[in-house]
């Protein structure tokens, strides 16, 4: 934290009674002008706050490792046996039973279809109730409410909750992603209409049109990118539910999953897997195929676009030479980088979410 | 893909009477046909719709039949037992407990890993492919899986269940950090790195405290989540909230289930309005 700029041999000791800046920002006694011998330092800004928070934190965690039914001293041999488990799962992976894996992911992946469309088929209309401008208050908060409880329960509590009434099914699995994915479609969706530029909609008023036209041609044709991309969006998370909601006995890969580590087939369990996390990113890859497609009007795969951005970006820092051209170079890769930090961001917290 | 509007005259339109609205810059462009490609599309999502509701088996009258039957267990839902609160205490300290260890272990061992596996901090093309592809497979698994795994492993409870956190936040909050560094400015660390410093000095000096407060608003995140995660994972029996759910369930207590789901859903609103509120103090 030392400030830049100044040499510490040449600095004078610190004043104890120099006034406090505010924010740490020099003050006019700090010396800054150049030709003037730096004055004394600023004093570190003093954060009671910041202090208590730290504390406060730290205790609840040290009170949390302390108070947990946990006995720490087995925690010795767990990497060993971590190890040795892996071992068993991937050396090598029961390659036989895979299309049985495949089979069963089909359904995972029908599960999650069903239950997608289900969900955009209900919440379509319902985010467009919930769209400010379109609907009056009352209306509205209702159906937001309605969403934002949909959103807080976790899909797998949805499905525990709806086995009681249908039963143990892929079905059941369906119907839980469905509700699931009302609460973010519906938040999604109507924070995309209320998104729309209002030219459209005030022409449409102005031509005298009716609320239902308004929505048609002055909210739709505007939204009708990003919505058709977050339905996309929807189903890929949509997939990775579906085999979370296997593992508690809704059918597909999750299920043969949870009877395989029940009974200790380890070296099924390591194929599965395997096989798990390449549908997800073959699914993820696809579904990023066609939204890239909605958007930007170019079929393209997400990590090839990826790549192809990178190398740009390269290319063109050691294309130009010279400190002042490599500054400019390395701004662009950074902002490049950071635009694609930043949609990435939003997007694994998105899935994360889930 | 679409015409445009300096568009070849339809025959047999006279061009007087269309030059009339529209000048002499041409005519009334002709209307792409889209029509084919939609026809396209909504019959592949149908096809799709189609093979997706045979496979599961939908059927509408079974959901009906059995609500009926299912009523009574629907008014048990309806009525949650607020008496049952207390005996929920345990589970729900438990809960609170492995997220916070979770949250703790897995956000200390994500700073270190961040830094490797972000191309600005780590000069090493080797270490970062490795590191990150390790990441990648690390956060592609499921919380529940890691749970249902763990739980077999090293057996019932607590500790299964913070394993599991740790794992699934670990990928979370490295990709998240690694991008964080990668998004920012290098002019301190080339700086650092010019006056003679290692690469791990200059990491420290330079590039640690600009991502200070991204790891901190990462951190209130992930612990969100894990909140979130630490009542689901129990389910297969990694402690906490969770396996007072699949309890209370295989004895068919509705009136309890649905007053453990009422305190899920408290602590989870409750928290997120926290969140959210501390980290826009964070950011300003």
């Amino acid at each position: 934290m030392t400030p830049i700029g100044t040499t510490p041999a040449s600095d004078p000791p610190r004043v104890a009674d120099a006034p406090p800046p505010a924010h740490g920002t020099g003050g006019p006694t700090t010396g800054l002008t150049p030709g003037l011998p730096p004055a004394a330092r600023p004093k570190r800004p003093h954060h009671r706050l910041r202090q208590v928070v730290w504390a406060l934190v730290s205790a609840v965690v040290v009170a949390a490792f302390w108070s947990v039914d946990i006995s720490w001293d087995s925690l010795g041999h767990a990497p060993a046996r971590l190890v040795h488990y892996i071992g068993l799962m991937f050396g090598p992976p029961a390659w036989g039973q895979l299309p049985a894996a495949v089979s069963a992911t089909m359904l995972s992946v029908a599960m999650a279809w069903f239950g997608t469309m289900l969900g955009i088929v209900i919440s379509f209309p319902l985010s467009l109730l919930a769209t400010r401008g379109l609907t009056p208050v009352w209306v509205r908060w209702p159906i937001r409410g309605f969403f934002a409880v949909l959103r807080a329960v976790p899909e797998v509590v949805i499905a525990v909750l709806m086995l009681s009434v249908t039963g143990l099914t892929a079905y059941t699995g369906a119907l839980a992603i469905a509700l699931g994915s009302i609460g973010t479609l519906g938040k999604w969706g109507y924070e995309s209409f209320e998104a729309v530029d209002r030219g459209a909609i005030e022409a449409a008023n102005a031509a005298g049109a009716s609320r239902v036209q308004v929505m048609r041609w002055g909210v739709w044709p505007n939204a009708q990118p990003d919505v058709l991309a977050f339905w996309l969006y929807r189903f890929e998370i949509s997939v990775r539910a579906s085999a979370i909601l296997g593992l508690i006995g809704a059918g597909g890969i999750g299920k043969m999953l949870m009877d395989n580590i029940q009974f200790r087939v380890w070296d099924v369990v390591g194929m599965l897997m395997i096989t798990v996390v390449a549908i997800t990113m073959i699914i993820d890859q696809l579904s990023g195929m066609v939204r890239i497609r909605i958007i930007t009007g170019r079929w393209d795969l997400p990590f090839a676009a990826r790549l192809r951005r990178r190398r740009t970006a390269r290319a063109i820092a050691s294309a130009l030479d010279g400190t002042v051209a490599r500054a400019a170079a390395s701004d662009l890769d950074g902002s490049a980088a950071r635009a694609a930090a930043g949609t990435a961001d939003s997007e694994d917290r998105r899935k994360a979410e889930e | 893909m679409t015409t445009l509007p300096i568009a070849v005259p339809p025959a047999g339109d006279a061009p007087g009477t269309a030059g009339r609205a529209f000048g002499e810059h041409g005519h009334w462009p002709r209307k792409p046909r889209t029509w084919p490609r939609t026809v396209v599309i909504v019959a592949v999502i149908c096809a799709l719709t189609a093979w997706s509701a045979i496979a599961i088996q939908v059927d509408p009258a079974t959901l009906i039949r059995n609500a009926h039957n299912a009523s009574n267990t629907l008014v048990q839902l309806f009525q949650p037992d607020y008496t049952f609160i207390p005996d929920t205490a345990d589970a729900l300290l438990e809960t609170v407990q492995m997220a916070v260890i979770g949250t703790a272990v897995s956000v200390a061992l994500a700073l270190p890993i961040s830094f490797v596996a972000s191309r600005v901090t780590n000069p090493s093309t080797v270490v970062l492919g490795i590191a990150r592809f390790i990441m990648n497979v690390v956060r592609s698994i499921p919380d529940l899986l890691y749970a249902a795994v763990f739980v077999t492993v090293i057996g019932t409870g607590a500790i299964s269940g913070v394993f599991a956190l740790v794992l699934f936040d670990l990928g979370i909050m490295v990709k998240l950090i690694s991008e964080a560094l990668d998004g920012l400015d290098r002019g301190g660390q080339e700086a650092a790195l010019a006056s003679g410093a290692t690469w791990l000095k200059a990491d420290r000096i330079a590039m640690l405290p600009e991502v200070a407060s991204s790891y901190i608003s990462q951190t209130i995140y992930v612990f969100e989540l894990n909140i979130r995660a630490s009542t689901v994972i129990g389910l297969v029996g990694a402690g906490g909230l969770g396996m007072l759910i699949d309890k209370v369930r295989t004895f068919y207590q509705y009136h309890y289930l649905s007053t453990i789901i009422l305190e899920v859903l408290v602590i989870i609103l409750a928290l997120e309005l926290l969140s959210s509120a501390s980290r826009k103090r964070l950011l300003l």
